[in-house]
């Protein structure tokens, strides 16, 4: 196999290891924001699910959670869906990582000083308003580099998609490297990672500079 | 009159930090309210502007009653949409100022005009460059309070509450969180509001202030007032012993 068929074999892969790393982002940015907000809930029920959804997700590997959702609904429901491997991906990926945002986002809203919310009731401004306008702008900059690292984490988790067998760039280079007794495709992988945490790193840089007028 | 409180009450825990409080502030009245740490000044205040719920009594803004508490001593409150148009008549000015850090000055003086009176943009910025002007920080507005000293934080904090247009400023010790050679500038910005006849009530420890920019002073110790009255008489002639004690210790 030359270089070049290795690495349009691969790039397939890499493909699907982006798609894998923004549907979870797309996914979990704001989920963990609904999380977060349920979390300081009235109710006490919700609370208690949430948090317990949340030390559950923290305290077992990403891998067996994924082979949960994929096998689950059949041995636990006797539920047949087809084509359930890449949504049940999706799905372990995006209710995993929401866990960590909604961790991230409570403890930047918890930073903002109670004064900025006594300032905004005074001056009229609705709950919503008040985290929108006031809150919200302040929480996004002072988590960013939290958001930043575990962002980091999730383009290295993605090669844990081959739990479901899903060809993600890890395990075609894997299969390729058995086939042709090469090294290349690991060094391929290798470089693919860290270029796309060099990316993400450039990119989240830019947007806490663009924060940066104030303090 | 623009404010009446009556029969406050209002405890933490087994703490009765207000006992049975009367207050009513006229147009043009310019309040100082002084008292020992811990008497319940600040806490008075944040019940005026329903920062804290009363556990008792009434509070009219305008003739307008807010809260009520029925004969067998249920508290009421009109609802949250209703409590909102109330925070037209009044601003409160904090000891930490609460700027907006994430608004430029000239944000922070029109955001809420904007999004909560409904104003247009062009006459919110006109009338907040005004304000600024007469806080003698007009050259500031593009900055960001991290920027200002807290002198001028403090005047844009002022700024902010009176671009609301309230018929009643509120002031938590304006100055105690300043270091004392920007003071000052700060006083001097609310003499010359009380000039202008803005009705005001400040909380305050700068005895001289109190004394010279009141129309009435009132004494508070342990969640009750104490004594009240003209400046001249409160501080030159106090009729109550609590009073003198606490006066003596200032002299000093
Ligand atoms: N949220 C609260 N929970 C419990 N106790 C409180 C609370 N707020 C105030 N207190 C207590 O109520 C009492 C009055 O407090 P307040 O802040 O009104 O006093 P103050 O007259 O403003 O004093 P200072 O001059 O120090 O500002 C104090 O004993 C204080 O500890
Ligand atoms: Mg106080």
């Amino acid at each position: 196999m030359t270089l070049s068929t290795m690495l349009t074999t691969m790039s397939v892969g890499m493909l699907r290891s982006f798609a894998v790393f923004m549907l979870t982002l797309l996914g979990s940015l704001p989920l963990g924001m609904v999380v977060a907000l349920l979390k300081k809930s009235r109710f006490g029920v919700v609370r208690a699910l949430i948090n317990a959804y949340i030390s559950v997700i923290r305290g077992t590997p990403l891998m067996l959670q994924l082979l949960v959702w994929y096998f689950g609904p059949f041995y636990l429901f006797g539920m047949n869906i087809g084509n359930w491997r890449f949504p049940a991906l999706i799905f372990g990926f995006v209710v995993n990582y929401a866990a960590y945002f909604a961790e991230i986002y409570r403890g930047g809203i918890e930073s903002i000083p109670v004064g900025q919310y006594e300032a905004a009731e005074v001056l009229g401004y609705t709950r919503t308003q008040t985290f929108m306008r006031i809150v919200l702008p302040q929480v996004v900059k002072r988590i960013m580099p939290s958001v930043t690292n575990e962002v980091i984490t999730l383009v290295k988790d993605t090669s844990l998609a081959f739990t479901l067998a899903y060809q993600e760039v890890f395990s075609l280079a894997k299969q390729i490297s058995a086939a042709q007794t090469s090294f290349m495709p690991f060094l391929i992988a290798g470089i693919f990672y860290f270029v796309a945490n060099y990316l993400v790193e450039f990119v989240m840089a830019r947007i806490e500079k663009s924060m940066d007028y104030y303090k | 009159m623009i404010l009446e409180m009556k029969n406050i009450k209002k405890h933490f825990g087994d703490h009765e930090v207000l006992r049975d409080i009367s207050l009513s502030v006229d147009k043009g009245e310019v309040v100082s309210v002084i008292g020992p740490s811990g008497s319940g000044k600040s806490t008075l205040l944040r019940c005026a502007t329903f920062l804290e719920t009363i556990d008792g009594g009434e509070i009219s803004y305008m003739g307008d009653c807010a809260v009520k508490t029925k004969p067998d001593g249920e508290v009421s409150y009109v609802d949250a949409k209703d409590l909102r148009r109330f925070r037209n008549y009044y601003g409160l000015v904090f000891q930490q100022f609460n700027l907006f850090p994430h608004y430029s000055i000239l944000k922070n003086l029109t955001d809420a005009p904007i999004h909560v009176q409904g104003r247009g943009k062009e006459q919110a910025e006109q009338t907040a460059m005004e304000l600024l002007d007469k806080m003698g920080i007009a050259d500031k507005a593009e900055a960001y309070p991290y920027q200002l000293s807290g002198g001028q934080q403090q005047r844009v904090a002022i700024a902010r509450a009176l671009a609301m247009n309230p018929e009643i400023l509120f002031f938590d010790e304006p100055t105690s969180a300043l270091d004392p050679e920007l003071t000052g500038e700060v006083l001097k910005v609310i003499r010359q509001l009380a000039d202008s006849h803005m009705t005001m009530v400040v909380v305050t420890h700068e005895m001289p202030f109190a004394k010279a920019v009141s129309n009435r002073v009132i004494f508070m110790a342990d969640g009750v007032i104490v004594e009240q009255g003209d400046p001249a008489q409160v501080f030159d002639d106090p009729q109550e012993e609590r009073t003198k004690q606490f006066l003596r210790v200032f002299e000093r």
